[in-house]
């Protein structure tokens, strides 16, 4: 039974995001000191001070690390729930709805660290804080993230289309994170590119996993009449959902059509004011391509395995990347394949400034509305729509 | 039989539980266990503790037949070393779904196939492979090429 109940509706409001930058290498600094910088940055450009702040909810580092050393007077809400963002930012928006804070200090530090890029490991310090294997990696698996890499096979069997579909996705976000100079990964990338790229885990090459990052993004949740108040425009939260199904490992969700995603966009459909048609901007998660054409599909924009043929119907050719109805962007900024792996927090962050009118030489113009659909398909599926004030 | 301590021994490279110990067990004597409801015989994989159907807290690990359809392949193209692994790239990693009840899957290697014939739709039975000592699950074509 979803619920279709949203109290909280354009009562809660991001009131500023900021970024570290994502830089695709073994920097030689901390994630904590990614996650502070950006913090930072995002008081400071909200006009808060450390008296301010009575909510904290980050990825890494935990709550407690991160008051003490932006020595935040006193708390009164704090959380670290597991990525992706949709989790803090949900998170955060109940605890300012329900009064258990009303300024929340929201962030998620990316890292290269060695479960997701062995390059890692070139660093001592990365190396020496990864946990210690207690046997052999089992390769009979298709748990964590190789999940994407299994249904990936199962897409292109069911729907009888080629790897060039999953291309489309890394080609679009190439294209983007040119006009991003925070974006990882700027230079432009063609379908021959893409298609003799490296396999990794066969049907999914380099080209279609997110890109390893250092850096971090943060943001200021506080109620909308607070928000108000503030330096910056305030973006309102007009609904936001995470979604799971009865079965949700990686090998025993039900298939491409019933996974969390369709629960994610049921409730969120319901609960918010604007659909695709009122949406300025789309933001499909892409920490693997696959994931990315079930959400196109998924949010109503065309059937089942219809995503490339979607996508190549709203090509533009001047920027070499979708523009529906000439208009609506998908993954501005890049997205997870090129500006960086942030877990969906650099799709947020993008949405709030383009909202903010604060997104540069990359600003949509008249952006009032944006569709986030952060996550995969296990147990990470997650909506978030988002209207300027 | 073999002690929990031993048991998570013989199979480091696994997260072993009180709840998948039997499952571990079983691969010992290649008997591929997975979790049966007791009271209404509905099957479930991961193991798990309760019956997702009728919240029934009787559950026996039940050897399967092993025949099913691949529903999902991939090939890794590269992996972490591992004793015992033979590293012939590509590598193939099926998710089979088994006979006993549509939807209840297990994921394994194949063996004794080439990679072209590890497809999605191909029937297949269980076998078992040693890998520096510890059993492991996998599975090859079941049809014999007429």
């Amino acid at each position: 039974m979803i619920s279709t109940h949203n109290p909280i509706k354009n009562t809660v409001a991001f009131a500023g995001a900021a970024t570290t930058g994502l830089f695709p290498k073994n920097t030689e600094r901390s994630q904590t000191s990614y996650a502070v910088e950006a913090c930072i940055s995002v008081l400071r450009q909200c006009g808060l001070g450390p008296d301010d702040v009575d909510g904290v909810c980050g990825s890494f580092p935990m709550a407690q690390r991160m008051q003490e050393t932006l020595g935040l007077t006193s708390v009164t809400w704090f959380a670290n729930p597991h990525i992706p963002f949709i989790n803090q930012v949900a998170a955060a928006t109940a605890a300012v709805s329900a009064g258990l804070c009303q300024v929340a200090l929201v962030y998620h530090g990316a890292y290269r660290l060695p479960w997701n890029t062995s390059a890692a490991l070139r660093d001592p310090f990365r190396a020496a804080d990864a946990s210690i294997p207690t046997g052999p990696p089992n390769p009979d698996t298709v748990a964590g993230a190789i999940g994407y890499t299994a249904w990936a096979s199962r897409y292109l069997h069911e729907y009888g289309v080629t790897k060039e579909d999953f291309g489309l996705i890394a080609i679009n976000d190439r294209s983007n994170a040119a006009t991003n100079p925070t974006a990882a990964m700027r230079e432009p990338i063609t379908m021959d590119d893409y298609l003799s790229a490296r396999m990794v885990r066969w049907p999914l090459c380099l080209l279609d996993m997110d890109i390893a990052v250092d850096g971090a993004d943060a943001f200021v949740i506080t109620t909308a009449e607070r928000a108000r108040d503030l330096a910056l425009p305030p973006v309102l939260i007009n609904a936001v959902t995470l979604g799971m199904t009865a079965r949700n490992s990686e090998d025993q969700i039900d298939g491409l059509r019933h996974h969390g995603q369709q629960v994610v966009i049921e409730a969120l459909r319901a609960k918010s004011d604007f659909w695709i048609d009122g949406a300025d901007i789309f933001f499909p998660y892409d920490g693997f391509t696959p994931i990315a054409l079930n959400w196109i599909e998924n949010v109503g924009y065309c059937g089942p395995g219809e995503a490339g043929d979607f996508m190549r119907q709203h090509w533009d050719p001047a920027t070499n990347s979708v523009r529906v109805n000439g208009r609506v962007p998908f993954n501005p900024h890049g997205g997870s394949l090129s500006e960086g792996a942030t877990q969906g927090s650099g799709h947020v962050r993008e949405a709030v400034h383009q909202l903010q009118g604060l997104a540069g030489d990359r600003q949509v113009a008249g952006a009032r509305t944006a569709l986030l659909t952060p996550g995969g398909f296990f147990f990470n599926a997650q909506g978030l729509t988002l209207v300027s004030a | 039989m073999i002690s929990d301590a031993d048991l998570i021994d013989r199979f480091r490279g696994h997260m072993l539980s009180r709840d998948n110990a039997a499952h571990f067990r079983g691969r010992l004597d290649h008997q591929l266990l997975i979790d049966r409801c007791a009271e209404c015989g509905v099957w479930h994989h991961p193991p798990a503790p309760a019956c997702p159907a009728c919240w029934s807290m009787s559950i026996t690990p039940t050897a399967v037949s092993g025949t099913g359809t691949i529903h999902l392949v991939i090939f890794l193209h590269q992996h972490a070393p591992i004793p015992g692994f033979d590293d012939a790239m590509p590598y193939p990693v099926v998710t089979v779904e088994l006979d006993e009840q549509p939807g209840l899957r297990f994921t394994g290697t194949m063996v004794g196939a080439a990679n072209d014939d590890v497809v999605i739709g191909r029937r297949v039975r269980l076998d078992w492979i040693d890998r520096d000592g510890e059993p492991v699950p996998a599975f090859r074509l079941a049809e014999v090429a007429a």
